[in-house]
């Protein structure tokens, strides 16, 4: 899959126009197709863009019922609409016109068919025409993105075929055309196909040998789309597990669990091999809090093995070689919640060296210590691609999300102090930061944008308790 | 370890089967069957003489006896997880955001240390727990900080320190489900568990 990924990124790079033949473990293959009609293609907007963009700047658009050009795809077509809507949504980056306002417009399968005065109308500056048809359970989908407006009308700013979408997950095929679309009329990297490990007691198998009948929900790691959609269980031991990373190959994940009766780490692949112990714990060398390097060889982590009575920042390599402590010399408070920068040359880390918890920065190698916080107390750093931190903040009452930059370290508080909010983790592209929040009861995970607007609030998880979510670098395969 | 166990459970048997041993052939004639089909029952077996003893050893038959005559401190034999369900080893309980031992937890912690004098083969693990307040990072290291001020007070009062493990559970595992003071107070503790006994 991760060959195929990249194989899309040659094709789109290249606009190579012959078709690719699929790849062998039936990812999706996407081919750029021109509009024969269209005898001058619009030039692709050079925008070189910040972190979110003013909405002044962004097309409108609309999209219609796909066209069903064969086979049984009656409900992937709704599917496919209602979900390429919600991601292109999702990025801020477009005005999506809503789907029911334009339901009344017929839909059109040549550019030339559509109507486009209907859609000039409703204010429409293009329409995203799509087609499916399905043979043995593979798709092919055809998505053209067209000019409506003025005498841009007709004009094909996109167009791309998807050879090899199954029709059992076309939520996935969807997230795929909604990431090209935002490369290429956008220059960003969508997040529409990267997906959020948790914790979760939502599946709690009581506990044996506790005390109490009602104590002890073990917690197992799950992991969702990035829109909280097809969750997965991936821990099956009834204990604790705690703290998943994932690693820049979007296949691993690295997570703390007590399945051992102690805290120890454990690197394990979504192919279901039993995972590995680089951290190598026992009952007394107990190991928790990892991150992957974004090189995918460390992994950072929290552990008491210096045998002073207080947790430091160790790091170790992923097959368990070259174990390093890199804050030796505080051997009288608890060092934790390691994050990589996005080069891996520096670590953020939580320390109670002063009595309260505040972030520090240092080198990859434990060097260069330096204090980041000033604050009441403060928890979990999330170093962004943009180059930010996000932490949880101890407000007067609860916890906030808050996000600090280097060179600018004045703390923006981005929730908006409704429940207790908490564990923030930044999507790869930096633009949204999923986190865990008491506001409809119990823990559930939800997502915002990194400027905290309200609007952008979407909650992701409705069962049992939810915690520790950590964003996936990549997208990974499916 | 459960071998161990094993083994005392027999002797206490056998201690018991010959407690009432002389009113028995009169009650129960002279099949007798319990000797046979119970194969804990021989004498002075050593422990590491049955290579696979507990898993597989059925149930000893109800023998109509005489209430036995108890020569041994039941805890001495008890499942671990049944000692743990009504402990005599009782939680350390701390302020908010506090691992130190007020004049409370101390009483209590000195007499689990007697509990333990008592039974010196009791390896335990004290648990370090947080009610739900904190982060849950910050209450991993708290709970640390916990079980690790009750192991030295335990220590400081002559209990081997390779008898006393530790472990956080933070704010993972709240004994009592409640989001207010009276939870949160039985939720900021340092729990002891009975986790083995040494041979």
């Amino acid at each position: 899959m991760q060959k195929s990924v990249a194989l899309v990124m040659t094709v789109l790079s290249a606009t190579l126009v012959a078709r690719v033949p699929a790849a062998s473990d039936g990812g999706i293959v996407a081919t750029p197709v021109q509009d024969p009609q269209t005898t001058q293609q619009q030039k692709q907007q050079e925008l070189v863009l910040g972190p979110l963009t003013a909405s002044s700047s962004h097309p409108k658009i609309g999209v219609p019922d796909f066209a069903k050009t064969g086979g049984n795809v009656t409900e992937v077509a709704s599917v496919l609409a209602d979900v390429l809507w919600a991601d292109l949504d999702y990025e801020r980056e477009y005005y999506m016109i809503s789907r029911k306002s334009s339901a009344g417009i017929p839909a059109a399968t040549t550019a030339q068919a559509i109507p486009f005065s209907r859609w000039e109308e409703i204010g429409a500056d293009y329409v995203l025409m799509g087609s499916v048809r399905e043979i043995g359970g593979k798709m092919t989908v055809e998505v053209r993105l067209i000019a409506v407006r003025g005498d841009k009308a007709g004009i094909q700013a996109f167009g791309q075929i998807y050879d090899g979408c199954a029709t059992t997950n076309p939520r996935f095929c969807a997230h795929s055309i909604a990431d090209d679309i935002h490369l290429k009329l956008r220059n960003l990297t969508g997040v529409a196909r990267t997906r959020i490990a948790f914790t979760s007691d939502r599946t709690a198998e009581s506990n044996e040998g506790r005390p109490l009948a009602n104590s002890g929900a073990s917690k197992e790691i799950h992991i969702m789309d990035y829109d909280g959609q097809n969750v997965r269980r991936i821990t099956v031991n009834r204990s604790l597990n705690l703290g998943p990373t994932w690693g820049p190959d979007g296949r691993t994940l690295a997570y703390s669990s007590y399945a051992d009766r102690y805290p120890d780490i454990y690197v394990a692949t979504l192919d279901g091999r039993p995972p590995s112990r680089p951290a190598k714990g026992t009952e007394i060398v107990h190991n928790q809090g990892p991150a992957i390097s974004p090189d995918g060889n460390r992994i950072a982590f929290v552990s008491n093995r210096a045998g002073q009575g207080n947790n430091d920042i160790w790091v170790v390599n992923r097959d368990g070689s070259n174990l390093m402590n890199l804050t030796p010399n505080t051997p009288k408070s608890m060092e934790g919640a390691p994050t990589w920068s996005p080069g891996g040359n520096q670590l953020a880390f939580t320390s109670d060296r002063t009595g309260i918890n505040q972030i520090y920065l240092m080198e990859a190698d434990g060097t260069g210590v330096q204090r980041l916080t000033f604050e009441a107390q403060v928890d979990r750093p999330t170093w962004s691609s943009l180059g930010y931190i996000a932490y949880t903040l101890r407000q007067p009452s609860g916890h906030d999300i808050a996000t600090i930059t280097l060179s600018k370290p004045t703390p923006v508080v981005i929730t908006d102090g409704f429940g207790s909010n908490k564990q923030p983790s930044v999507a790869p592209n930096g633009r949204h930061i999923v986190f865990v929040t008491t506001r409809w009861g119990k823990e559930q995970l939800a997502s915002i944008d990194m400027d905290g607007k309200p609007t952008s609030l979407r909650q992701l998880t409705q069962v049992g308790n939810n915690t520790y979510p950590s964003w996936s670098a990549s997208p990974g395969g499916r | 370890m459960r071998q161990a166990s094993t083994f005392a459970v027999s002797v206490m048997v056998i201690v018991a089967l010959a407690g009432c041993g002389p009113k028995k052939p009169a009650n129960t004639g002279p099949a007798a069957p319990a000797p046979e089909a119970f194969p804990g029952a021989q004498p002075a077996r050593p422990p590491t003489a049955d290579p696979n003893p507990i898993r597989t050893a059925p149930a000893p038959p109800s023998v109509p006896v005489d209430p036995p005559v108890v020569t041994s401190d039941p805890l001495d034999t008890a499942e671990i997880d049944k000692i743990n369900a009504d402990s005599p080893l009782k939680p350390a309980l701390f302020a908010y955001d506090s691992d130190e031992l007020d004049e409370v937890a101390r009483q209590v912690i000195a007499k689990n240390a007697d509990v333990l004098k008592k039974y010196p083969t009791w390896i335990i693990t004290i648990e370090g727990h947080c009610d739900e307040r904190g982060t849950a990072e910050y209450n991993l290291a708290l709970g640390d900080r916990r079980a690790l001020a009750a192991k030295n007070y335990l220590v400081s009062l002559g209990i081997p320190a390779d008898r006393v493990r530790t472990v956080s559970y933070g704010s993972e595992f709240p004994f009592d489900p409640g989001h207010e003071e009276k939870s949160w107070l039985q939720n900021r503790r340092a729990h002891f568990m009975l986790t083995a006994r040494s041979k």
